[in-house]
């Protein structure tokens, strides 16, 4: 494989806007989506783990029904997170995207169907839960979740390996188009997963933080969330840490800066989680950590590309400037008012006993109105604009 | 040696692997058109539950948004990025071809979708935790964003039918590719469809309902809602096909004969449903319901959908790109060339990148190796190879032919483009010489 055929294998149309500024989306949404993938595997774990417990302890019980709620909530939030990076890595490195795809079409299909199945299965868990059975449920989705994850570890892996695709695809000579390639890099995996503990662990220091100003909430309970939180995340850090030193040396990557800037950053996590009160600081030092493990990722990759010749600030450009600006407009009005408003509501009926009324909440009713002619505004424009190309189009 | 940007092969043995996307695509639409349209319906029933204060509607719209949940959301936000994937094995060219042209919208849909996601846990959570009025401005704020991702992804579907003028092929611009000429009435239709499976849904919740009084207000609503959604298709249906390319007229003429008495018995059959719904709503049974929504689904919606892909061919996208991810003509806006005379001219063993060295160049040794290798690039993604195959047989098309017939005709119609649902595949004398060896020992 060499930089000739890979820059064949770039789509004609080439790329609508300048490749570094979708490489920096693609780093970033996908950290924002591996939080969601963590925090799903952790606080299903937790959940299973709570399942056993919740009939001896009430903490565990009120625990188990939060957990399950939030792995629910968190596998769609990782799901919808994980559009960006997928569209994103599709505009810049569609060689390796395609190329990995056809050659494991036959696992990129059941993905879909495992993931589907997992996340139903969870549902039903979360049913059964409530009336205190489900464990072989809870497990079952569990095990479908998680070999949906495995699934797309595989097509990561197989992405970045451009010299074996010729192997893999005509073995020995003879063409396979069964679609059956499977790669792993188990201890690249392994260390993905096991950050799903200090996720899931700062989550709960997080969740007793959000309780603490409720009264409905012992205090007993929400030290035993917060402790709870705590080893996990310990014990989770130091495992994290050891495997991404393994995974690092295996790709001399180790004394990188970048490297050497993720352990110092998951060992201050560590100092952080033990000694920091407001437990939101911690998390948005996870969010770094999270930006710097994502962007060792993609080092990874462009090293890997970078050494074949392949280098996707070479990608032609044919820069639309109508669809950036409509999708810079829409993310930066829509997104972030509709956001706001979503998450203000969330965030103060949360904390609210009873029915929140937020008639009477000044912000959250002038986000809620903002939002609603911001999207009115944006449906005028929208068929302004159709129209307008459809008669210009037809007429010309 | 120069080639062009063709990707591996992936290929599913008696369905075909563009079938698998024709599945997850069938089941991503039920389920995202369902929840567009029950956001509507959401707006409706909030909107007349705030205004004359009938707190039982609460109940219902909780009832229906957890099951909407569950079935739309969950199903709809998995199957909707696997389309993309299974897309990708399926067809890699075509799909990169649409996220290479429309990147910014796909990603302008991702906020839409953000707010539509994160706004339907909302929306069911917050039912009884909210004030009404603050619960009724999300509703709308939800309804309008669910639309929103429709009116963006459908100038993306449309587009792989096709732009309908030469503009985009000239400017290479999204916006001229996305607003074609059957965008704004296929969107119609859809919203039609959206609209009617929303009350084919909320059949199956009010029909479960314990209060009779509310039941059968809600079942006659219900048929209200679906029989205005069925009008919309029928009426929104007419405009679209008039806009559909020459190609797509043919093979029309073709498919339609087949299966019109069907679609009269499925469009006969639904309106007696939703009339029954709104005269007898205490004949409307949580069974009949269910059993209703599967037979929309396997009868209605699958063949149609099968209709669409097939209307389509012999493109994937942009009536540029050839189902067999072969380039057919310039587009001068983006750049692009076609790739037809290339390959018949130097032959496809030689341009495409994943051909082992020893099948370059044929022998009789491996003649009919890379005669069963060419025919799957050159026809699997439309016809299961297999004889007896159940989707499309090519075997079957060649039934009794010998090898020179097979070969006549692909030398005569395929070489030609004579025939405008399929893609124009010339190739050396020899390469079809070996396709039709190689079909010849499969039929005979």
């Amino acid at each position: 494989m060499d930089a000739t055929l890979l820059n064949t294998l770039r789509d004609p149309a080439g790329v609508p806007f300048y490749p570094v500024v979708f490489q920096a989306l693609y780093v970033l949404t996908w950290a924002l989506h591996a939080a969601f993938v963590l925090l799903a595997i952790g606080s299903i774990t937790l959940s299973l783990a709570g399942h056993g417990k919740q009939k001896q302890s009430a903490d565990w019980k009120l625990l188990t029904g939060h957990m399950i709620q939030t792995g629910k909530i968190s596998i769609s939030l990782a799901i919808l997170l994980g559009i960006a990076p997928l569209l994103f890595t599709q505009v810049i490195y569609d060689p390796n995207w395609y190329v990995t795809n056809a050659l494991s079409g036959i696992w990129v299909f059941t993905f879909i169907y495992a993931l589907i199945v997992g996340y139903m299965l969870f549902y039903w868990f979360y049913y059964a839960n409530k009336k205190g059975d489900g464990k072989l449920i809870g497990l079952v989705s569990f095990a479908f979740i998680v070999f949906a994850g495995v699934l797309m570890h595989v097509f990561s892996v197989e992405s970045i390996q451009p010299n074996e695709w010729m192997g893999w695809y005509a073995p020995g000579g003879t063409v396979d188009t069964s679609g059956l390639s499977f790669h792993m890099h188990p201890v690249r995996l392994l260390f993905m997963v096991s950050l799903s503990a200090p996720v899931v662990g700062i989550f709960l220091q997080n969740y007793s933080d959000f309780l603490s100003t409720r009264n409905d909430f012992t205090k007993e309970y929400i030290a035993f969330a917060r402790s709870l939180g705590t080893t996990i995340a310990s014990i989770g850090l130091l495992a994290s840490a050891a495997l991404f030193v393994v995974w690092m040396f295996m790709e001399g990557l180790l004394l990188n800066p970048l490297s050497l800037a993720i352990v110092v950053s998951v060992l201050l996590l560590l100092v952080m989680i033990h000694f920091v009160k407001r437990s939101y600081l911690t998390t948005l030092w996870l969010v770094v950590v999270a930006l710097l493990i994502s962007g060792m990722r993609e080092l990874i990759r462009f090293q890997i590309m970078g050494d074949l010749g392949y280098s996707v600030y070479d990608y032609p450009m044919n820069i639309d400037w109508p669809s950036v600006v409509m999708f810079l407009l829409t993310f930066v009005f829509l997104g972030f008012t509709g956001v706001a408003f979503i998450a203000t509501l969330a965030w103060r009926a949360g904390k609210s006993e009873g029915v929140f009324d937020a008639s009477k909440d000044a912000l959250v009713s002038r986000l809620a109105n903002s939002t609603f002619a911001i999207l009115i505004v944006w449906c005028l424009v929208y068929f302004g604009w159709g129209m307008f190309t459809v008669f210009k189009n037809s007429f010309a | 040696m120069d080639f062009i940007g063709m990707f591996p092969l992936f290929y599913f043995p008696d369905i075909g692997s563009a079938w698998l996307m024709g599945i997850t695509g069938t089941i991503h639409i039920l389920a995202s058109h369902t929840s567009v349209g029950a956001a509507l319906l959401f707006a409706f029933l909030a909107h007349k539950a705030y205004k004359e204060n009938r707190t039982d509607l609460y109940d219902y719209m909780k009832k229906y948004g957890m099951f909407l949940l569950i079935f739309s959301y969950v199903i709809g936000s998995i199957t909707g990025p696997g389309i993309w994937y299974t897309a990708t094995a399926a067809s890699p060219r075509g799909i990169s071809a649409l996220i290479h042209n429309f990147v910014w919208v796909w990603a302008t849909e991702w906020v839409f979708f953000i707010y539509e996601v994160i706004g339907v846990f909302a929306l069911v959570y917050f039912i009884d935790k909210i004030d009404r009025k603050t619960h009724l401005k999300l509703t709308y704020t939800f309804a309008l964003a669910s639309v929103g991702t429709l009116m963006l992804i459908i100038g993306i579907i449309s587009f792989m039918m096709w732009p309908g003028n030469d503009a985009f092929y000239q400017t290479g611009s999204a916006s001229d590719a996305f607003f074609g000429v059957n965008t704004f009435p296929h969107m119609f239709l859809r919203i039609g469809f959206m609209i009617m499976m929303a009350g084919v849904i909320g059949l199956i919740i009010s029909s479960a309902m314990k209060n009779k009084e509310v039941s059968y207000e809600l079942t006659r609503k219900m048929g209200y809602v679906s029989l205005l959604g069925g009008f919309l298709v029928l009426f929104f249906f007419m405009w679209y096909i008039k806009t559909l390319p020459e190609s797509a007229d043919i093979l029309l003429g073709i498919y339609l004969p087949s299966i019109l008495t069907t679609r009269i018995i499925l469009i006969l059959a639904f309106a007696l449903y939703f009339l029954l719904a709104i005269f007898k709503p205490q004949y409307i049974r949580r069974s009949l319901a269910i059993v209703m929504l599967f037979v929309i689904a396997v009868v209605g919606l699958w063949p149609g959908e099968k209709l669409r892909e097939s209307l389509r061919k012999p493109y994937v996208a942009g009536r540029y790109i050839y189902s067999n991810q072969i380039i057919s003509r310039d587009v001068p806006g983006k750049g692009i060339k076609s790739e037809v005379e290339v390959i018949a001219d130097r032959g496809l063993l030689r341009v495409n990148p994943w051909i082992p060295d020893r099948l370059r160049t044929i022998t009789p040794e491996n003649r009919l190796e890379a005669g069963q290798l060419l025919t799957k690039l050159a026809c699997s993604n439309c016809h299961a190879l297999e004889p007896g195959a159940k989707f499309r047989p090519l075997m079957l098309r060649f039934a009794g032919q010998d090898k020179e017939t097979i070969k006549a005709f692909m030398q005569g119609s395929l070489a030609t483009g004579a025939i405008p649902y399929m893609p124009r595949i010339d190739l050396p004398d020899a390469e079809f010489d070996a396709m039709a060896a190689w079909i010849a020992t499969q039929i005979n």
